[in-house]
């Protein structure tokens, strides 16, 4: 476990060092937008928001409500790309 | 910092999708917690629903889903089965065609002029008489229709022999504009060739000064290419020559073998470049009044071509460069000139000239 973990977080590591988790993390954006994810989850909050009234809506019932729909909503080919982007970085990087 | 190599066996190999799966989980909540953010910030700073305050316009634009219609609603051929009624000719045509038909059908546009110009080409070549040429001129600005350009050029001097009726062989289409007037006497330039026989004597003469003018054996007519076209020898140019002008026609810039005394007042280059326009190129001048070998270099290359005999230098060979010697008076260099300035007759045969040239030496 122990092994797990430290081999979890120098991964990790590795990524932030080299720019890699940032560029992921743009590339997952542009997606979401392109496919129309964003525009989705956005519906979604204003029905929340209107339930729950406008001024008083906090940052934690977005959250709440909208992660684990937007896990859920995110596109097979989406999802494929990433992590066939971040199997292929560990293959380059880690063993 | 160095990574614990990881064998990718089995077991390890799922730990392996395990933590890719992680890292991508933790993107993915990236990217949500991003767009709650977001979100909450635009509800708190009052700019959310901004896009829905005005109801009626988010009706008008909402979007359109149904088949035939785009995306605003509108249908996109709708105009095309209509059909216009064309103010000139009455006719109904259809929409997509109607611009076309229209140009056509006042005569005002690009192609519509070039049409007609066709057509009316067509016309002349098949039913006019000559008299009507004067009607081709406007055909000349037309760079279709060849043969009535040149036809109006040639017409004056091709009165008197052949009417332009014996073109009437010529098929109107655009590829087939040469070949069809093979037999046409005003053809001039298209086959790179020129009949003999639809010139007068003195255009020959200025013909033949400037171009090949070798009469092809099929087509019987005459090269219009340099006096060096490389399809054809010296030798045949002097046949043409002779042919044509005469025999007694000066053609060549050698010398004759008769002394002339007041040659030697001519400067030599104005007397070289007159008799050698007869023959040929400029080369020779320019060498000949350098030096004495430059120009029996090149009179001994052109002559052995000729097959005329120059019985007469044969056999006065004695004779006759010691008259032109003793004519010359000078150094080699001027009897050189001399001799070829003299000359007129086309014939020098080799071996004499460079007999002559010895003895000089």
């Amino acid at each position: 476990m122990n092994k797990e973990s430290r081999l979890k977080a120098t991964i990790n590591q590795r990524l932030t060092e080299l720019g890699e988790r940032e560029r992921l993390k743009e590339l997952l954006r542009a997606k979401l937008t392109e496919c129309g994810w964003k525009d989705q989850m956005k519906a979604h909050c204003k029905e929340v928001i209107r339930e729950k009234g406008l001024e008083h809506v906090t940052v934690e019932d977005l959250v709440v409500e909208i992660t684990p729909k937007g896990r859920a909503l995110v596109p097979d080919s989406v999802k494929k790309e990433l992590l066939q982007r971040i199997r292929a970085f560990l293959a380059q990087h880690a063993a | 910092m160095k990574m614990e190599d990881m064998p990718l066996s089995g077991p390890d190999n799922t730990k392996l999708e395990a933590l890719v799966n992680d890292i991508y989980s933790e993107l993915v909540e990236d990217a949500c917690l991003g767009l709650c953010f977001e979100v909450h910030r635009a509800v708190k700073q009052g700019y959310f629903f901004l896009d829905e305050t005005d109801q009626e316009s988010m009706k008008e634009f909402e979007i359109v889903d149904q088949p035939g219609v785009d995306i605003f609603g509108q249908v996109y051929n709708q105009w095309k089965n209509k059909e216009c009624e064309c103010p000139n000719c009455k006719r109904l045509i259809a929409a997509s065609r109607f611009a076309p038909h229209l140009e056509k059908c006042l005569g005002m546009g690009r192609n519509s002029s070039r049409i007609a110009n066709r057509r009316l080409a067509s016309n002349n070549n098949m039913s006019k008489s000559e008299s009507d040429q004067e009607d081709n001129d406007d055909l000349n600005d037309n760079d279709w229709s060849y043969g009535a350009e040149k036809r109006a050029k040639k017409r004056k001097s091709d009165k008197s022999q052949t009417s332009p009726r014996r073109s009437k062989t010529l098929k109107h289409k655009n590829g087939e504009l040469g070949s069809g007037i093979s037999a046409d006497p005003y053809k001039y330039n298209y086959n790179a060739g020129i009949n003999y026989e639809m010139l007068g004597p003195d255009e020959v003469q200025s013909f033949l000064t400037t171009q090949c003018g070798v009469i092809s054996e099929h087509t019987k007519k005459m090269c219009t290419r340099s006096q060096r076209c490389p399809q054809h020898t010296d030798e045949q140019r002097m046949a043409v020559r002779v042919f044509l002008l005469g025999p007694s026609a000066p053609v060549l810039p050698e010398a004759d073998s008769v002394a002339v005394p007041e040659s030697f007042d001519i400067p030599d280059g104005q007397a070289l470049m007159s008799r050698l326009q007869w023959e040929d190129s400029p080369e020779i001048s320019p060498s000949d009044s350098a030096s004495s070998k430059a120009s029996t270099n090149h009179s001994d290359s052109r002559r052995p071509k000729k097959k005329k005999p120059r019985p007469s230098l044969g056999l006065n060979s004695g004779g006759g460069i010691g008259s032109l010697s003793g004519g010359g008076g000078g150094g080699s260099s001027q009897s050189n000139i001399s001799l070829s300035t003299k000359k007129k007759k086309p014939k020098l045969t080799a071996p004499s000239i460079s007999s002559i040239y010895d003895d000089l030496n």
